[in-house]
């Protein structure tokens, strides 16, 4: 447990103390902020790296494993349907209480000009998402190639985002960013590389990944729906 | 300094996203898994330590890199040289991704499903380069007030395309890799950047064009992750593999 610590303290001030060298770099040549300023930028730095360490170890204690459980007996132990219900539900649910989502969801609503309620595109992205996830998770069941997914969901995006208003291409696109969640992100993949290490004929490298990404085009996708009904 | 009133929302923002992961996977484990109650323990253990590590993350990032990242963006806008914003903006972008958690936790379960053959150290460091190329290219727009559809038409266009050459492996990880760049310290600080930029420049929708950079941010990991896999496709037919 200590050395573990030990071990992730290390991952996360190397992770970190670039940025601040970088940050300090600027403050001593262009930017000068004021010295309280400065000293809050350092101490924010400081308690940032003890929570990246402590997030560190546990997602390597609980949240991982929680992914490559669930993922290692939804095969075993469960239909298709469910498999994907359960990819489904996992994404629905960890999506719609991201804070991200609301703030997009309230700026959608303020770019339609009040004509498409916030509470309503929350679901959509949410909704955009979990389908786009589960349709992911059955990508894996059925061997379908993720590049013809991801080549007809992007052509799709553009071809949308040349359609719909202007001011919803710039939401729409941001709205992909919606999927990172530190926790949720990392759980999904788990499970993902989980059905493809116990499906017959899928291998955890090749076919695991891209959950996460090829999800992150649904809320792109609904949001510039959302946009060309509105216009 | 940061309020009492600010790091309640961010504890009850980690609170909201924990509690449906948790929830859920007690159903699980209720209806399907049962597994030793050890194990539930121990995983229930990880999750809580984990999500205080997220809420002491993010306090810390809202301290330290939210109200900095407004001041070095407007000292930069002040400046007049757009090169010098694209070098700074570059070399920031670098330093983010490589703070991002989400990033560093991406490459690593890269690592060991690929049994090690594909380093973590490998992905991180593409990842980093394709999102300061990009952030680069986002400050160039800002500078030069370019529509975001202009760059994101040939980036997704080009993104199609490199699904082809990449090596089959490496797509699905590009995939994920532009869902993770965009994590906390790239939309705290990075989009701070480009809002105090922006305003700092004048004249300008400062709001979308700092919301813009977080869609390129998206982008850029999935691009340079796939020209990785086609350069390996392209080394391993020269090997005659």
């Amino acid at each position: 447990m200590s050395s573990l610590f030990r071990d992730q303290l290390l991952e996360a001030l190397q992770a970190v103390v670039p940025l601040v060298l970088a940050v300090c770099l600027l403050q001593l040549t262009v930017v000068h902020a004021p010295l309280a300023m400065f000293l809050q930028f350092l101490v924010g730095s400081v308690i940032a790296v003890l929570g990246m360490t402590l997030l560190f170890v546990g997602i390597d204690l609980g949240v991982l494993p929680m992914g490559r459980f669930v993922g290692a007996e939804l095969p075993v132990k469960g239909s298709l349907a469910l498999i994907m219900a359960v990819a489904f539900s996992l994404a629905f649910a960890t999506t719609v209480p991201e804070p991200d989502v609301l703030v997009l969801s309230t700026q959608v609503d303020e770019a339609s000009g009040g004509a498409i309620p916030g509470g309503v595109v929350h679901y959509v992205i949410a909704l955009g998402l979990a389908a786009f996830v589960a349709l992911a998770m059955g990508r894996i069941i059925f061997g379908w190639p993720l590049k013809y997914l991801l080549a007809a969901s992007y052509a799709l995006a553009l071809v949308l985002a040349a359609a719909a208003p202007p001011e919803f291409v710039s939401l729409a696109f941001d709205g992909g960013s919606v999927t990172t969640g530190v926790l949720s992100g990392p759980v999904i993949i788990a499970v993902s590389i989980g059905v493809s290490s116990v499906l017959a004929g899928r291998s955890a490298l090749g076919d695991g990944f891209g959950i996460v990404g090829f999800g992150s085009v649904g809320p792109i996708i609904a949001i510039l729906l959302l946009g060309l009904l509105r216009s | 300094m940061i309020s009492l009133a600010q790091i309640a929302s961010i504890g009850r923002g980690v609170l909201i996203a924990v509690t449906p992961l948790v929830l859920l996977f007690l159903v699980f484990q209720i209806f399907l898994l049962r597994l030793p109650l050890r194990q539930v323990a121990d995983i229930l253990k990880g999750t809580a330590i984990a999500a205080t590590g997220l809420f002491l993350f993010l306090v810390g990032v809202s301290m330290a890199f939210l109200p900095f990242g407004r001041a070095v963006g407007a000292a930069l806008g002040a400046l007049n040289g757009s090169w010098l914003l694209i070098a700074v903006g570059a070399l920031l972008g670098f330093v983010t991704a490589w703070g991002e958690p989400a990033v560093r936790i991406l490459a690593d379960q890269v690592e060991e499903a690929s049994n090690g053959s594909i380093r973590s150290s490998v992905v991180l460091h593409t990842i980093c380069i394709g999102v300061a190329v990009w952030v680069g290219i986002g400050m160039l727009r800002i500078s030069y007030d370019l529509s975001l559809l202009h760059l994101l038409l040939p980036g997704y266009g080009l993104a199609i395309l490199l699904l082809w050459l990449s090596d089959k492996d490496f797509v699905g990880i590009a995939a994920d890799a532009g869902g993770v760049a965009t994590g906390p310290l790239a939309n705290s600080f990075l989009l701070a950047l480009a809002l105090g930029a922006s305003s700092a420049m004048g004249g300008q929708n400062a709001v979308a064009s700092g919301f813009g950079l977080v869609a390129l941010i998206a982008l850029a990991p999935t691009l340079s992750v796939m020209v990785l896999g086609s350069l390996v496709r392209l080394k391993m037919r020269k090997s005659g593999a």
